[in-house]
């Protein structure tokens, strides 16, 4: 070391100010950074409604939302879009019904129910659910579930029963972990309370706990929904991929067709012509889906930061 | 209420909890185990000797001395059957006309199903496809294809009110009284001299290029496409989430800006993949022109994008979970703030961060929707790495969907897609299974 050059241990004014001067900029560095995810929503948002505009302009909403004839590839196209909503919002009701009472047992089994032990092993089948490609589930859905299906009786296997069965299973363990997290956070003195009172295990839970983390489960539910509105393989394998509202409506085992399913399987032949109709009809889906899954999440942003009991 | 009927629902109540995580891990297991079992029947196998010779061939694997040893002998075994069969077709001419009109239709079919089950007959020309130039390469596929030639599928409709019935008819029956009557016996009893089944190891299923649109060969042009979007992806999501991860946890002050950029944070990782795809094609492929067409790049970047979120939440936890008086006792020290973040809180976060790491390359390795439009095409040469900034290339997920929908022959390539399936399934949750191995060791650290 060089002990001849005279060291002082404060910084003298000018290295303060380079001091202060690199770590705002470098601060400043992170800050640009932290914000890219936000750029980048932003990026996206504006791409899709930027292509999607060119379609309500020339066509209006009316026949997109309310019309019943989906044939974009006509000359002139015809763009009621009305059966594709309907169909995603059946697949995702399904998916939704199945998945969510299933999904709150098992979270209230694995946060108060099971031992520690068997919850260690219950925990990675959850992660080892979701970490399932969705195409394997859609290959699953396709090749295993619909023959059985048929062996059934159903006319066709690729139909909403088979879609939301899956999709229920695909929503599960995000389901599971967050109302799992929401029954967690729910502090033990109000269930060690609700014991001293004389309750049972089933009293303290569903009037206690539930209750209280009642917030963090409607998340939980949302989070579910919009993992079952944003799928796309495998609605687009295994939902039959019809453009036609199911008669009746409730008829489980008609084939329909779904937003995501529209736009994977549409832009391969609408690519070559870009700028047509055809092509900015699918990103008019696009920007309805973003609306909704916007929507979705701010309600649940709601919802969760919203006073708790 | 009575306490035995509070008792009987507090049991109840236990009871749908423990069986809806009963249920959950059964569809796993139902999901699992026919991928896992079928899946594994592409490497491991009663091959033919059709298999051999293909694989001798094209790939140059196995002896091949031995290989036409024994291809001669199967050879051998096979030539009755085409002498009787054209010396049979000769006769036919004798018959009266009604009769001989049959006999030809079912010869004519006999025909179709020999050479599929051995190959291309020997007096005919070198078939154009490659799938026409060898017999059954599988045993079980073989033997789909004898029954075939045994028996003639017939539908009945005599009840009108119910769906037809399939009968099988023997075509001995058709033959009877005729000199083509021994051929079924003959093949019957020859079928394995024939093709001369035996347990096959193809591990070389993995490491092989597709040979005719996946009829034959294996998978490696897919699996090295999705090793390549994958890691594409984290050198471009990992850097990012890291830093951003450090400035949320570390330097960001609770305000109005970072409220607004966790909203964005959360509507981000609440973009369906789709968009994310239809985002690439539009912004990186059409806008800014990352490549001419579709790339092994823009795909890399639009799947950062999309796990972009899960990678700096879980960086975010990690570097959270660093006790704080770690971060005092370095300031004490006299380092300054971004030094003691490098030396001692990035270092103790680092098995946290790497955890969620690996299990965002999974996902990265598993989505389909995103590279449908950017990186994945249905067939395809191994790239070479520096190939991958302006080439696509296939990938295990796209062709998965691929082979299921859009093949030819979706049924004859059953075990390619199973494989498929399979090593996808099993390369995702190795990768899981290493995060959570790893984060319980770290668990288990922090602990003692």
């Amino acid at each position: 070391m060089n002990f001849n050059k005279k060291q002082s241990l404060v910084f003298s004014k000018k290295e303060a100010a380079f001091q202060r001067l690199g770590s705002s900029i470098g601060k400043g560095f992170l800050f640009l950074i932290a914000s890219f995810s936000a750029v980048v929503v932003f990026l996206i948002f504006w791409f899709i409604v930027k292509d999607g505009i060119p379609f309500f302009v020339e066509k209006g909403f009316k026949e997109f939302f309310t019309g019943t004839n989906w044939y974009p590839a006509a000359e002139p196209g015809e763009f009621g879009a009305l059966p594709i909503f309907v169909g995603t919002i059946l697949v995702t009701l399904g998916a939704i019904i199945i998945a969510v009472p299933i999904g709150i047992c098992a979270a209230v089994c694995l946060s108060d129910v099971l031992s520690f032990k068997i919850r260690q092993i219950a925990k990675p089948i959850v992660e080892m659910l979701a970490a399932v490609p969705s195409v394997a589930y859609g290959f699953f859905a396709l090749v295993i579930f619909a023959p059985f299906l048929q062996k059934l009786g159903a006319t066709s296997g690729t139909n909403v029963l088979n879609v939301s069965i899956i999709l229920g299973i695909m929503a599960l363990p995000t389901i599971v972990s967050v109302a799992e997290d929401a029954l967690q956070a729910v502090g033990k003195d109000l269930r060690e309370g609700s014991y001293a009172l004389g309750a049972t295990r089933a009293e303290t839970l569903i009037k206690v706990v539930i209750p209280a983390a009642a917030s963090g489960i409607s998340a939980a539910v949302i989070l579910g929904i919009m993992r079952a509105i944003g799928e796309t393989m495998v609605v687009w394998m295994a939902s039959g991929n019809a453009a036609q509202i199911p008669e009746p409506i409730y008829n489980v085992l008609q084939p329909v067709r779904t937003l995501t399913a529209t736009i994977a399987g549409d832009m391969g032949e609408a690519d070559h012509i870009t700028g047509s109709m055809r092509y900015h009809v699918l990103f008019a889906m696009a920007a309805s889906l973003l609306a909704i899954s916007f929507l979705c999440n701010c309600i649940s942003e709601w919802i969760t930061t919203r006073k708790k009991y | 209420m009575q306490l035995k009927t509070r008792k009987f629902i507090n049991k109840l109540f236990s009871g749908t909890g423990i069986a809806s995580v009963v249920i959950m891990t059964a569809f796993l297991l139902i999901l699992l185990t026919p991928i896992a079992f079928r899946g594994l029947g592409a490497i491991f196998f009663t091959g033919t000797i059709e298999h051999r010779m293909l694989n001798c061939k094209e790939f140059g694997h196995g002896n091949r001395e031995k290989i036409e040893k024994e291809f001669a002998k199967a050879k051998a075994a096979r030539e009755p059957v085409y002498l009787q069969f054209d010396s049979f077709k000769k006769e036919v001419k004798n018959f009266d006309p009604e009769k001989r009109r049959e006999l030809k239709s079912q010869l004519k079919e006999i025909k179709e199903f020999l050479k599929e089950l051995l190959g291309p007959f020997p007096d005919e020309p070198t078939p154009v496809l490659l799938r026409n130039q060898y017999g059954q390469t599988r045993w079980k596929n073989a033997k789909e294809k004898f029954h075939h030639i045994l028996y003639s599928e017939e539908w009945d409709y005599s009840d009108p009110d119910k769906p037809g019935v399939k009968l099988f008819i023997p075509r001995k029956k058709y033959f009877a009284k005729t000199s083509f009557e021994s051929f079924f016996p003959y093949l019957e009893k020859n079928i394995k001299e024939m093709l001369l089944p035996e347990f096959t190891c193809y591990w070389q299923f993995l490491t092989d290029k597709s040979k005719d649109a996946h009829f034959f060969g294996g998978i490696m042009p897919e699996i090295l496409g999705t090793i390549y979007l994958a890691l594409g992806a984290m050198i471009f999501a990992v850097p990012l989430g890291i830093l951003a991860a450090i400035y949320l946890s570390e330097y960001a002050k609770p305000g109005k800006v970072i409220s607004f950029l966790r909203i964005c944070m959360g509507a981000l990782a609440g973009v369906p993949s789709i968009v994310f795809g239809l985002f690439g094609l539009a912004f990186f492929i059409n806008t800014i022109h990352v490549s001419d067409s579709k790339s092994v790049l823009a795909g890399s970047l639009t799947l950062a994008l999309l796990i972009l979120p899960t990678v700096i939440r879980s960086a975010e936890e990690a570097i959270k979970a660093v006790p704080n008086t770690y971060r005092e006792a370095s300031l004490g020290l006299g380092a300054g703030k971004w030094h003691s973040i490098w030396t001692v809180v990035l270092p103790n976060a680092l098995p946290g961060i790497l955890t969620g790491t690996i299990i965002s390359l999974g996902r990265a390795a598993g989505e389909t929707a995103p590279i449908i439009f950017t990186a994945a095409v249905s067939v395809g040469l191994p790239l070479k790495i520096w190939e991958t900034l302006s080439q696509p290339t296939p990938a295990l997920s796209w062709n998965i969907y691929n082979l299921c929908t859009e093949h030819e022959a979706v049924d004859e390539i059953r075990h390619v897609q199973y494989g498929m399936v399979f090593v996808l399934i099993a390369i995702v949750l190795l990768f899981n299974l290493s995060a959570i191995i790893a984060r319980a060791r770290i668990l288990k650290k922090l602990k003692s």
